[in-house]
């Protein structure tokens, strides 16, 4: 609001002072949930840690297993047990709400078979295909783990950065241009009030000479 | 109910066809691997897509982009540093310090 727009009314003054009042309150309930947020985020950022180490860690033993699997059997002996594995890891998306910002929560189903679920003959295959196996559903269950907890964290920064932004745009654009033109009202009314008073003071003079 | 995708060479889609995967898909060249990555976000029925992390840097910057930033499906890279760079980057820029030590 340019201070060339403002009408330097009572009525205006009172409605400035309410606004200010307004976005003072909404202020410090943004800073709140600002804070709140990354107090959220702090605990989110932990496991996220420790999820991307663990992740690093089963996907190099699951290669190593695999790698292993690839020897022993051949590619072609690797490839048709994987072909025949049945029984599609399901998961499942559920929302959860942390301070407003609604989070997935992701469920699964079936990563983990038993050897005789798994739908490639027990007979035929080597021990080694199991081991694989086995090294990549860990795997998966720690890409699901890692996915919910690093989805929540690209939510909660998005909703950081708004959060910061509203909190910033009140703080330093809307809350000093608000108090700004009610100072000025202020003055001006001042300065009219003083200007009557001075009027007056001349007519009376004037009326009893 | 949703699944779980997996796009990258041969070998790296391998294990994970050996635990189950459905949705896995094949891709050696970038081109390809732009095509698929494009297909597998449209299909609703994905809830995770599972990259190679040194696959993900083949792709062209703004696919890059929508992937670090897609909720659905959740985009994960594995192997190598590259998948936690990303979210290092948007750590800074979010609060301002950066977090990712």
């Amino acid at each position: 609001m340019a201070l060339r727009d403002v009408k330097p009314t009572r009525s205006e003054l009172i409605a400035l002072k309410r606004r200010i009042k307004l976005s003072e309150r909404g202020y410090k309930l943004l800073k709140m949930k600002r804070d709140g947020l990354i107090l959220e985020f702090f605990k989110i950022l932990e496991q996220a840690k420790d999820t991307r180490d663990e992740l690093a860690r089963k996907y190099e033993r699951a290669q190593e297993m695999i790698a292993i699997a690839d020897t022993v059997e051949g590619a072609i002996g690797v490839k048709a047990a994987a072909f025949s594995v049945g029984d599609v890891p399901q998961i499942e998306l559920k929302s959860k709400n942390i301070m407003g910002v609604v989070v997935p929560e992701i469920k699964s189903s079936s990563v983990r078979k038993s050897p005789t679920e798994r739908g490639y003959g027990l007979i035929g295959t080597s021990s080694v295909i199991d081991e694989a196996a086995d090294a990549f559903e860990d795997l998966l269950e720690s890409i699901i783990h890692s996915a919910e907890i690093e989805t929540t964290m690209k939510r909660l920064l998005d909703e950081i950065e708004s959060t910061k932004r509203r909190v910033n745009a009140l703080e330093f654009k809307v809350i000093p241009e608000l108090t700004e033109a009610r100072d000025f009202i202020k003055m001006r009314l001042d300065e009219m009030e003083r200007e009557e008073l001075f009027r007056l003071k001349k007519i009376k003079a004037r009326t009893e000479a | 109910m949703m699944e779980i995708a997996v796009i990258g060479r041969e070998e790296f889609i391998l294990g994970f066809r050996l635990a189950g995967l459905q949705k896995t898909y094949a891709a050696e060249t970038p081109e390809k691997l732009t095509e698929v990555i494009g297909r597998t976000l449209e299909d609703p029925n994905v809830g995770i897509l599972v990259l190679q992390s040194t696959d993900m840097e083949q792709v062209p910057r703004r696919l890059q982009i929508a992937l670090e930033n897609s909720v659905k499906p959740t985009v994960i890279s594995i192997g190598g540093e590259t998948g936690g760079l990303s979210l290092r980057e948007r750590i800074k820029r979010s609060v301002g310090v950066d977090l990712w030590k």
